[in-house]
């Protein structure tokens, strides 16, 4: 299926790597801050969304949580040096550890769990852990958000910061996915049982998956409130998992490409539908709607599509490889 | 004193509750999937009681079996366009099927929440009162006159709606699907007949129960969003599937948040739900009266 053969995943990979060189030249182009900001946030979005991925796309575990993992990882942070005066450049990767090991117990206690269990049970958890940090006014100053110090005076250090998690971000899933943990994971997305019984430890491969993306949204979200400065209940939204959700499904679930192409899509035609005064949830949410009715390889896999026109249109709910276990 | 007011109040709530849940229950039970989108349709039925009588000054009579119908039709809707494609083949789907209704139930959630937004405003709108005595005393007890008229109106609609369920021959045709559609389909059972039927009867009751509270809760787009994360948890309390579990997980829900609001901490009463659900997901997945239909 999707990402199953090295060369799709390779050619991925590579397309990619060309749309970060983009990315990367665009500042030389893009001089006003607020279209600056704009790409910092799809890149912010698109590390959340390729975490995410690995997680729902790659391992078949569908957590409602991602943005709630970004704002823990933005609280850690904000929460040393709110209290203790610790650096960020200490708070982030302390962020990132604690989203690593809170991800770790939340792949335990749902190990168990499948499909729209495993959705409300994150999605509980997400809603558990924003309530409590909206309500804790002592320590966490509750709605009104925690500020938090810049780490950069310039902006286009923020950017080539996010740029560079980016980058790592894709090319160690590039390797995870080609390695042969990255077969353990897809063979437990396509089938647990059977991968079981094949000597996949299944218990392994699916906490160390929760553990590692919860740990990468951690990463960005650290990051992120130093760029806006404000670390609040709201990064943890569940919209914001929507959101996320939506980039993800929208460039292409199950794939290293889609993400990154969902999030800069999104975010920045966002700003242009603002601007038209037209909700631009409105429009992504149908578009969610559509892909997952008509074309669940999303937009990466329409454009694979167009690439090799001879084979046929398979359609979602009737490709027999597509069809789970019985 | 405290105590029985607690308890009352929990019970006034656990009528809502159920109404609000039964849907959700019964969708799944039918389809086996979870309707995320749960939420958006209790957002319809305020909406439509709302602007019916502050816009168009109809009287509740009308405005609240309006909600009811409104939500039955958008609920049709729903099924014939996103729904169907769960069944349409006879094919067990595994993974992808999960994958496929979280997807578009999640995308119709937020759709309808930001067509709200979009068409309606973001200003919450008040819903006007049900009746026009304020508070009623019975004995010592004091409570809402609002709150008592809604949730004996919401008691007497799930009472209906159990018997409709239980005893009706469509009722009873929706039983057999959701305990085997290919074996009802077989039996000359219009499975799919069955299933837009429950799938609309699931949404006009949670719209209904988004009008009765609408006094209380207002109406605006993200109304939706706590009654659906509670009717979550009031269906996985009373088990996935069960209609009866679902009116009872309702009552065990509204007299928990009560309790605990009074005598732990009024600040986090809606965490006690959600760490409720998590207990039960991971000690009892399949609920405290649930049949266990759930795959292991």
């Amino acid at each position: 299926m999707k990402g199953g053969s090295r060369v799709r995943t390779l050619r991925e990979l590579r397309v990619s790597l060309i749309f970060l060189a983009v990315v990367a030249l665009l500042p030389f182009v893009v001089r006003v801050p607020y279209w600056l900001g704009v790409l910092i946030v799809s890149m912010y979005f698109a590390i959340v969304a390729a975490a995410w991925n690995l997680l729902a796309g790659y391992t078949g575990q569908f957590s409602l949580a991602p943005a709630t993992f970004a704002m823990i990882g933005g609280y850690s942070s904000g929460l040393l040096y709110h209290h203790f005066q610790i650096s960020p450049w200490v708070g982030i990767p302390v962020g990132v550890v604690a989203c690593g090991v809170i991800g770790f117990l939340l792949g335990v206690v749902v190990l168990r769990l499948r499909g729209p269990y495993l959705a409300l049970t994150t999605l509980s958890f997400a809603e558990i852990i924003r309530l409590v940090i909206g309500n804790s006014y002592t320590l966490t100053r509750g709605d009104l958000g925690l500020s938090v110090p810049a780490i950069f005076e310039d902006r286009l250090a923020y950017y080539y910061l996010f740029l560079l998690v980016l980058v790592v971000v894709q090319l160690g899933l590039y390797v995870l996915v080609r390695s042969r943990a990255g077969l353990y994971l897809q063979a437990i997305r396509d089938d647990d049982v059977a991968a079981a019984g094949r000597g996949v430890n299944v218990v392994l491969w699916k906490t160390a998956s929760f553990s590692l993306s919860s740990a990468i949204c951690g990463l960005a979200g650290g990051i992120y409130v130093h760029f806006i400065l404000l670390a609040s209940p709201e990064i943890g939204l569940v919209l914001e998992t929507g959101l996320v959700l939506s980039m993800a499904v929208i460039g292409g679930m199950g794939t290293l490409i889609g993400p990154l192409l969902g999030a800069f899509l999104v975010e920045i035609s966002s700003e242009a539908f603002r601007d038209v005064g037209l909700s631009h949830m409105l429009v992504f949410s149908l578009m969610v709607i559509l892909v997952g009715r008509f074309f669940r390889e999303g937009l990466w896999g329409l454009l694979e599509r167009l690439r090799d026109r001879r084979s046929p249109i398979p359609h979602p709910s009737v490709t027999p490889e597509e069809g789970g276990p019985t | 004193m405290l105590a029985l007011e607690v308890t009352v109040t929990g019970l006034l709530m656990g009528a809502f509750y159920g109404l609000m849940a039964i849907g959700l229950t019964l969708i799944f039970g039918i389809l086996k999937v979870v309707n995320f989108s749960h939420g958006e349709f209790f957002m319809i039925g305020a909406y439509t009681y709302t602007l019916l009588m502050l816009k168009a000054g109809v009287s509740v009579w009308i405005a609240v079996p309006s909600a009811f119908l409104v939500g039955t039709l958008v609920g049709f809707a729903t099924e014939r366009l996103l729904m169907r494609p769960l069944y349409r083949t006879y094919s067990e789907w595994g993974v992808m099927r999960d994958e496929y209704a979280i997807i578009v139930t999640f995308g119709l959630s937020l759709f309808l929440m930001n067509l709200a937004n979009q068409i309606i405003g973001p200003y919450p709108y008040r819903g006007p009162d049900l009746v026009a005595v304020s508070r009623v005393e019975i004995g010592s007890l004091m409570m809402s006159a609002q709150r008592l008229v809604a949730s004996l109106l919401a008691l007497v609609v799930l009472a209906s709606a159990y018997l409709f369920m239980r005893s009706s021959r469509w009722g009873k045709e929706i039983q057999a699907v959701a305990q085997n559609r290919l074996g009802a389909s077989i039996a000359g059972i219009n499975t799919a007949r069955a299933s837009a039927l429950v799938f609309a009867l699931s949404s006009g009751l949670v719209a209904l129960s988004g009008a009765l509270l609408a006094p209380l809760f207002h109406a605006y787009p993200a109304v939706g969003v706590f009654p659906a994360l509670k009717s979550y948890v009031i269906v996985v309390l009373g088990g996935m599937g069960s209609a009866i579990g679902s009116i009872v997980g309702g009552f065990l829900l509204g007299i928990l948040e009560s309790l605990g609001a009074t005598y732990i901490s009024y600040a986090y009463r809606d965490t006690f739900g959600f760490l409720i659900l998590m207990l039960v997901l991971i000690f009892r997945p399949h609920g405290l009266f649930g049949e266990k239909v759930r795959e292991v």
